[in-house]
């Protein structure tokens, strides 16, 4: 076969195309390597507005009352943006613009992308949308403040922080937001349907692709609603439909609308909201699972199992969405219903959780930096799931829902696991980006900050979810019910939540000290077996397999062969490269 | 389904010597990539138009919603003017599979007539519709007046922008022919725009019978859907 027949959609190599200029080569980039590191740039940036937003929260229910410019106002935009900027501009963002970017083509054995003008549109069509979000924080009236969930009819009504500017920004920009997924998300699909190198089957991608993979199909299904909801609402708001406004008076004045239903509302947003929750769990899944297999040196636990589980969780994450909604008065048979499937969707998600635990027992355990993230994203995964176990139940969840159980929940399952997994992440693919290691002592530090401080953080949230504690309020005031040893676990909370977010700043010159004088790693310093530390030219240069694309011969996960010399054997390697003690040679050649 | 099939794989199993020799594959060209991420495209818009459609008819049965056909005063009782334009998307879809035939036999009169004939029908078909939205306004039927209203300039103007991303990709697929694409490269694209086309007709044959019921069918609609 010759290397054409080798090289198809993945582009074949054209001299012409290698960018040369620093414009084509770091800006208006159309390769995949350069829009995934624009991609985390830009979200990890926005991230870090979002964690300075929550600090300001904290500052407010840690010693209420002793920060002027915080006000009632203020403090609702604070919780309604970093939540926003969380969930949809950082986590869906990094995870798969940036790790999805970086790693399906090397991952999967093509050049780049699909197609890449369309990724780099996809990029900057990100940028747009993250642009128009921090605006907000301009115009007069200041962002919204309706809450991450937007509900009408109180979010484009008088006394909602924002309700003029605000609010049109935000649905204009989550609107962008999902026509630059979108863009990605068709590339993502299409490159692991269709670009994959020869010999990599499905079954055979490591399981980072497959988390990333399912998690694009979930967005691309489930954004929809979010755009079809953000649609509706700027309609409501500036041409003045009844789409979910019902007859409503507002500050002793009748409004024009009529008949508009603010449930219908809900149902869109959580039919695209509980996905999302899978759609950033899914990639973290994925990461996790590559990540503890090569720092156990074992192949994972289960593979065929975790990919079923993979696409069993994403496929029920569309019927559970209504668990978000017991307190609107549904049905409760409809109750009924959601709760069942919020408990199924448990069954593969412990499976893969097991299936971890099985993977580390008995294997080689390396406690490098990301293996300990790794092993960190375990335990908070587990506490967060089974306070989901908790809330999915309609009984337990009536009296908890919005208090601070709730915020401690979601925190724990969407928050610290899935950046446990990013952490991993990077420490993992660092070497890959920039050939250096991150210093592993700031790296172990910031681990055992991260970690400990935000069980510091959600942990006594529990409780104060437990004493009836309401999320979103900007003060207590004399509520008679909530005791005062409330407020000094708030003190408590707020100190941890500023110690975390000042270790993230030692992780950050880490990254930025370790980009240009690191201990250099060398090739594939974890010796890991999938394809993107087998490039040609480490680390990879532009169109990443120099002359001829890789073959696969074997799946992800070779580790600790039996009778086989090094205890890794790289996916392209043929069975005539695998070196065998030198006992067992002739016996094993074709691994029969 | 080849799918089942190859997620019963046992990867971790070694592979016989005499298979490693064939390696499966799954290198394609470009057509059939760019087929894959249109069959994902149009399954996103298919999910836009799903749920306008879930919302709307539940709004069908709240009390203040009047539907637009039905009584002689209604303006969608007599819908000859949707028919017409109806049958200009038709003719445009039909022109596109003529271009993409021309352009197998490398026929260039035959090319530029059709997707001439292709761009007027489309432009009468916006036109069109544009000429209803002005019609609707002048005889009272505002935007926020009725839900009914709303939902149909909300629906046929997503449908528009639906138009409008064709017709762009579209004139830069006409674009690229006039300036470097093979006759082969252009069949293969004007393909795919047909599929788009079609898409696009039937998504509008569906608005049209959805906007255009009287309330006894809306009511019985929504019972059979269980609203």
């Amino acid at each position: 076969m010759t290397e054409i027949d080798n090289v198809a959609i993945a582009d074949q190599i054209d001299q012409s195309s290698h960018p040369s200029s620093f414009l084509t080569k770091y800006i208006w980039s159309q390769d995949h390597k350069v829009i995934a590191i624009q991609y985390s740039i830009t979200a990890i940036a926005v991230g870090l507005i979002a964690l300075v937003l929550s600090g300001l929260m904290r500052l407010q229910l840690g010693f209420p009352n002793e920060f002027s410019f915080i006000d009632p106002a203020s403090y609702l935009q604070f919780v309604t943006m970093h939540g926003m900027i969380m969930v949809i501009y950082l986590l869906t963002a990094l995870l798969l613009g940036g790790f999805g970017n970086y790693l399906i083509p090397l991952m999967v054995g093509a050049r780049d992308m699909v197609f890449p003008y369309l990724n780099m549109l996809s990029y900057w069509t990100y940028l747009l949308a993250v642009l128009v979000l921090l605006a907000s924080f301009f115009v007069s009236g200041g962002p919204t403040g309706a809450g991450w969930t937007l509900y009408p009819p109180q979010a484009i009504l008088s006394g909602t922080p924002g309700e003029h500017a605000g609010i049109l920004l935000m649905l204009t920009s989550l609107a962008i937001f999902i026509v630059a997924f979108t863009m990605g998300g068709l590339n993502y699909v299409t490159t692991i349907l269709q670009a994959r190198t020869k010999g990599m089957t499905l079954m055979r991608m490591p399981l980072t692709i497959w988390g990333i993979f399912v998690a694009t199909i979930l967005g691309l299904l489930a954004f929809p609603a979010l755009l079809v909801s953000a649609i509706m609402m700027i309609f409501d708001k500036v041409v003045g439909t009844s789409f979910f406004m019902p007859a409503i008076l507002s500050l002793g004045e009748t409004l024009d609308h009529s008949g508009g239903s603010p449930i219908l509302f809900q149902h869109l947003f959580w039919f695209f909201g509980h996905p999302e929750v899978y759609i950033v769990a899914l990639p973290a899944f994925g990461m996790v699972s590559d990540i503890i297999a090569i720092h156990a040196r074992k192949n994972i636990f289960g593979y065929r199992m975790m990919v079923w589980a993979i696409i069993a969780i994403g496929g029920l994450s569309f019927v559970v969405w209504a668990h978000h909604m017991y307190v609107s008065g549904m049905n409760p048979y409809f109750g009924f219903f959601f709760a069942t499937t919020t408990l199924i969707i448990a069954i593969p998600t412990a499976l893969k959780v097991y299936n971890w635990l099985l993977t580390l027992w008995r294997g080689n355990i390396h406690l490098t930096v990301p293996m300990l993230f790794a092993i960190g994203f375990i335990f908070t995964f587990t506490h967060g799931g089974l306070t989901g176990l908790m809330l999915g139940n309609v009984i337990i969840d009536l009296p908890l829902s919005d208090t601070f159980f709730v915020v401690a929940h979601f925190h724990m399952v969407m928050g610290v696991s899935p950046i446990m997994v990013l952490f991993a992440a990077i420490y993992h693919w660092f070497p890959l980006l920039t050939g250096r290691f991150l210093n592993n002592k700031l790296g172990k530090f910031h681990f055992w900050g991260t970690f400990l401080g935000t069980y510091a953080i959600y942990l006594p949230m529990h409780y104060l979810g437990f004493l009836g504690v309401p999320r979103r309020y900007y003060a207590m005031g004399n509520t008679e019910f909530i005791p005062e040893s409330a407020q000094t676990l708030n003190v408590g909370i707020t100190v941890s939540a500023i110690i975390v977010g000042l270790v993230q700043l030692v992780f950050i010159a880490n990254v930025i000290w370790s980009t240009f004088k690191g201990k250099k790693s060398g090739r594939n310093p974890w010796q890991a077996t999938s394809l993107e530390w087998q490039t040609a030219e480490f680390p990879p240069g532009h169109g990443n397999w120099g002359k001829q694309l890789p073959q696969v011969y074997r799946w992800a996960y070779d580790y600790s062969v039996p009778k086989v010399k090094d205890d890794f054997i790289p996916q392209n390697f043929s069975p005539e490269e695998v070196e065998y003690l030198s006992s067992e040679k002739r016996n094993n050649q074709g691994e029969k | 389904m080849n799918i089942f099939k190859s997620l019963q794989e046992k990867p971790w199993l070694p592979v016989a010597l005499e298979l490693q020799t064939k390696l499966p594959t799954t290198l394609q060209n470009r057509e059939e990539s760019v087929s894959t991420a249109l069959q994902f495209f149009l399954a996103v818009i298919t999910v836009i138009f799903f749920l306008f459609t879930i919302t709307f008819l539940q709004r069908t049965q709240s009390f203040d919603f009047q539907a637009l056909s039905g009584e002689p005063w209604l303006p969608f009782t007599n819908a000859d003017i949707l028919w017409q334009n109806s049958t200009y998307l038709l003719l445009a879809s039909i022109s596109i599979i003529l271009a993409n035939k021309f352009a197998q036999q490398q026929n260039l009169y035959g090319v530029i007539i059709s997707l001439t004939a292709t761009a007027l029908f489309t432009l009468l078909f916006i036109s069109g519709q544009v000429h209803v939205w002005q019609q609707l306004n002048q005889s009272g039927f505002y935007i926020a007046t009725n839900p009914a209203n709303s939902y149909y300039f909300l629906l046929t103007g997503v449908h528009a922008l639906h138009i409008v991303g064709g017709v762009l990709v579209f004139m830069r697929c006409i674009w690229l022919f006039a300036v470097s694409l093979s006759y082969q490269q252009l069949a293969s694209r004007l393909k795919l725009c047909a599929i788009y086309w079609h898409y696009l007709f039937f998504i509008w044959l569906f608005l049209f019978f959805l906007l255009t019921r009287d309330a006894d069918t809306f009511k019985t609609i929504a019972l059979i859907c269980g609203f």
